[in-house]
């Protein structure tokens, strides 16, 4: 009976009718779409927290300052990680102090000379690929020539350089982009006050991005602090029982770290007990975390200072 | 105003050295890679034959090595490097010359009882370096039965040493006749072993009574010689399936590796790109700004949990459900493999793919937003017909950004491929399910786990390098292709 009315009801230019129920299955697929789409949305946030959440609760336990300053005992089966913690925060600095001036000098001199010459354009998408580049590929570099070339040997040293010229590229790219977001009317200002070019830049227009380069910097650090491969041939050494103590030799030695520390941990099973590499994964989280906090932090204090 | 202007000379200078210093990085890599790849075709070729004079009815006939009385004829790298001066490859040696020769080896035949085979006989094996190969290398083989044979014929059989494969090997390789023992007729004998690199010929019977009569017996020869040279054929065995770069007779055939990173990276960049995209929508057009500010911080940590960490993880979670469910039917004996590898990267590239997305979606201008609205538009057909064809250029530039980034990822691989090389075969599903739950092995890990244990420039070491070069070419050109689509989109927009 309805069936035959809405059907007569469509035959008699029911156009409306026929509109309404297209309407509604735009709105159907509309709603279901964007559902699908929220709900990826949601799953990628839940899989972040049940990550860190089993981190958590396998790693929780093992945490103790012992854990966090003792190095390893009884061939690795006991004790700390004191030595890698030591070991990777060490590399990171040292990759810090020499990539920070030459990324943020290498993106001021794409944004002041980019675009102009084609040397400067073939820079450019050099070092875009460069970024993009796998970090063994600068593992095989660094082994080639600071290792072997130079004679730095497998040692802090090498790891350093190798450590830099893997983030120096991704901190050239955000500081130019950073760069490019000062507004003219602020750099124009500062020409026609009497500025010169390099004082517009210096006075004006670093301090305007610095926010967006120290992100960059401390991200792109971060995403170093937990690579192993740069530091796989350069810098590492598995076992280390070693006193953490500071000095020139130093330089020249092999250091042990968390990320290296983890994955020979899971090659030789059986060696180091999956309690310790728990606890070490969630140290390592908790150091880029610590890192993304900061970065976060730099963000929101820089942004209400310049708004 | 000095104090102006040296600042200023000082800025710029900074800044010049900086761009310097950069070029000068672009092309040391370059240069590196590729200087350091020239170790790779200092490479030998080695090869090796067990050849051994039997009874015609000895049981041994099918698998030489297995011969108490067979020799080795073979250049490896534990072979010695001496030679003696009466080694002129050119002309046959006199009878007396030949107990001289280092490259002499003897085949005899004692006894058809399997029993009393002894393994006494006078020149045994003969290892040479692979080294003078190149120039052509010859080994001598003396073959005759012993006075105590009772046997009325004696066959020659021979077979390549254990995993020594004749098509890995550049070289022409001849077992000749050069001289049978007076009195025998015989027709020649020419063999080519790379075509025929098993079996057996039979010989009239020759018996040595004396020791002086042994150096009269039938001379054979293996002749190895190059036909192409060393760089090509360095060239053609990198192209080739199979990688055993530790074993006697190595071989780098990088082929496995670089399919089974080219399917990882295929697997998980089309998981991550759709997934990636559908959120990164999410983002941008329906999520609050209260959401979107949360979400981007959690999705910045995300992307920085260290590989390892992700990699361990997999070990972990996935390996053993994969495990459970293929395990048995597939003898498994664990869930390592690619289908792992491509599952953990997945969750390791989609919060940049999502980041990146989102950003590409939001530099689509808000008046074509508001258009596609005031037409009348659903959301998701604003974002089928107006969005995603504005951010084209963008989105694509994220997905080669992601495929790159994936391409080089090598601690999750390391942890969870497995580490077998593997070819992948696809010829029936029972096969490609196979190809993707059994162990594997790609090229960053590759590089990982032997670089650790490899001698420093040698041939092995350049191999690896090469490795390097080309993950770095394939993922510089992606790269390059990503930065051009970059450029468009903010051009077009």
């Amino acid at each position: 009976m309805m069936d035959t009315v809405r059907s007569g009801m469509a035959r008699a230019g029911g156009w409306e009718s026929l509109a309404a129920q297209r309407d509604a299955r735009r709105a159907r697929t509309n709603a279901l779409l964007m559902g699908a789409f929220g709900a990826v949305g949601l799953a990628t946030v839940l899989l972040v927290l049940a990550l860190v959440a089993i981190i958590t609760y396998h790693g929780a336990p093992t945490l103790s300052w012992e854990f966090l300053t003792q190095p390893p005992r009884e061939g690795m089966s006991a004790g700390g990680v004191g030595p890698m913690i030591f070991g990777s925060v060490l590399l990171m600095l040292g990759a810090f102090l020499m990539a920070t001036p030459l990324g943020v000098f290498g993106g001021v001199c794409l944004a002041e000379y980019g675009e102009r010459s084609r040397l400067m354009r073939l820079m450019h998408a050099s070092v875009a690929a460069l970024a993009g580049t796998p970090p063994i590929v600068y593992g095989l570099f660094g082994l080639a020539i600071f290792v072997l070339k130079f004679h730095f040997g497998v040692s802090l040293l090498a790891g350093w350089c190798t450590l830099t010229l893997f983030c120096v590229p991704s901190i050239v790219l955000i500081t130019e982009s950073a760069l490019k977001t000062v507004p003219a009317a602020l750099t124009d200002g500062g020409l026609a006050l009497g500025l010169s070019r390099w004082q517009t830049l210096w006075r004006i227009a670093l301090p305007y991005a610095l926010p967006g380069i120290l992100t960059g910097v401390i991200l792109s650090l971060g995403r170093a602090v937990g690579e192993a491969t740069p530091v796989l041939f350069t810098a590492s050494v598995y076992y280390s029982t070693a006193e953490t103590t500071l000095s020139w030799e130093t330089l020249r030695q092999p250091v042990a770290n968390l990320p290296y520390y983890l994955a020979e941990g899971y090659r030789q099973p059986g060696v180091v007990p999956e309690r310790l590499i728990w606890g070490a994964c969630l140290t390592l989280i908790l150091l880029t975390l610590l890192l993304n906090a900061g970065a976060i932090l730099v963000r929101y204090r820089m942004r209400r200072r310049y708004l | 105003m000095w104090r102006i202007r040296l600042f200023d000379t000082l800025v710029q200078a900074a800044t010049w050295a900086a761009g310097g210093l950069l070029l000068l990085t672009i092309v040391a890599v370059f240069y590196y890679l590729f200087t350091e790849s020239h170790y790779a075709f200092q490479r030998h070729f080695p090869f090796g034959f067990r050849v051994a004079l039997q009874p015609p009815d000895s049981e041994y006939r099918d698998e030489v090595s297995m011969d108490p009385t067979a020799s080795l004829l073979a250049t490896h790298r534990e072979g010695t490097d001496e030679l003696d001066d009466a080694e002129d490859i050119t002309r046959l040696p006199a009878p007396e010359e030949l107990m001289a020769m280092q490259s002499l080896v003897t085949a005899t035949v004692q006894t058809s009882d399997p029993n009393q085979l002894r393994a006494d006989a006078l020149f045994r094996d003969c290892m040479r370096a692979p080294k003078r190969a190149e120039q052509g290398e010859r080994f001598l083989l003396l073959a005759f039965a012993l006075p105590n044979y009772a046997g009325d014929r004696m066959v020659l059989a021979w077979e390549p040493d254990v995993s020594f494969d004749p098509a890995y090997c550049p070289y022409a390789l001849t077992l000749r006749l050069i001289r049978a023992p007076q009195g025998v007729q015989i027709d020649p004998i020419e063999i080519d072993l790379r075509r025929q690199p098993k079996g057996h010929i039979e010989l009239p019977l020759w018996k040595a009574r004396t020791q002086d009569e042994w150096l009269q017996g039938y001379l054979f020869e293996l002749e190895a010689r190059p036909t192409t040279s060393t760089t090509m054929a360095t060239l053609q065995q990198f192209l080739r399936s199979d990688w055993a770069p530790t074993i006697l007779y190595a071989r780098f055939g990088m082929l496995p590796l670089l399919l089974a990173t080219l399917l990882i990276t295929l697997l998980s960049v089309a998981l991550a790109t759709p997934l990636g995209i559908a959120a990164a929508v999410y983002l941008s057009e329906q999520a609050s700004p209260r959401i979107r500010e949360w979400f981007k911080p959690i999705l910045e940590i995300l992307a920085s949990i260290p590989t390892v960490v992700l990699g361990y993880f997999g070990v972990m979670l996935i390996a053993p459900a994969l495990q459970r469910m293929f395990g048995e039917a597939l003898q498994l004996s664990s869930g390592r493999g690619l289908l792992a590898t491509a599952l953990i990267m997945t969750v390791f590239i989609l919060p940049t793919v999502i980041s990146l997305s989102e950003d590409a979606l939001r530099a689509v201008p808000n008046s074509l937003r508001e258009g596609a609205e005031a037409l009348g538009l659903t959301l998701a057909e604003r974002v089928r017909l107006v969005l995603l064809p504005a951010a084209k250029s963008g989105l694509i530039a994220v997905a080669l950004l992601a495929t790159a980034r994936v391409m080089g990822e090598t601690m999750i691989v390391w942890i969870l491929s497995g580490g077998t090389p593997t070819m992948p075969d696809f010829s029936s599903p029972v096969a490609a399910l196979g190809t993707l739950v059994k162990p594997t092995r790609g090229i960053p890990d590759t590089i990982a786990i032997e670089m650790g244990n490899v001698e420093f420039e040698s041939p092995h070491y350049g191999h690896l390098f090469l490795l390097g070069l080309v993950l770095f070419v394939l993922t510089l050109g992606i790269n390059l292709l990503g930065f051009a689509y970059r450029k468009r989109a903010q051009v077009s927009l």
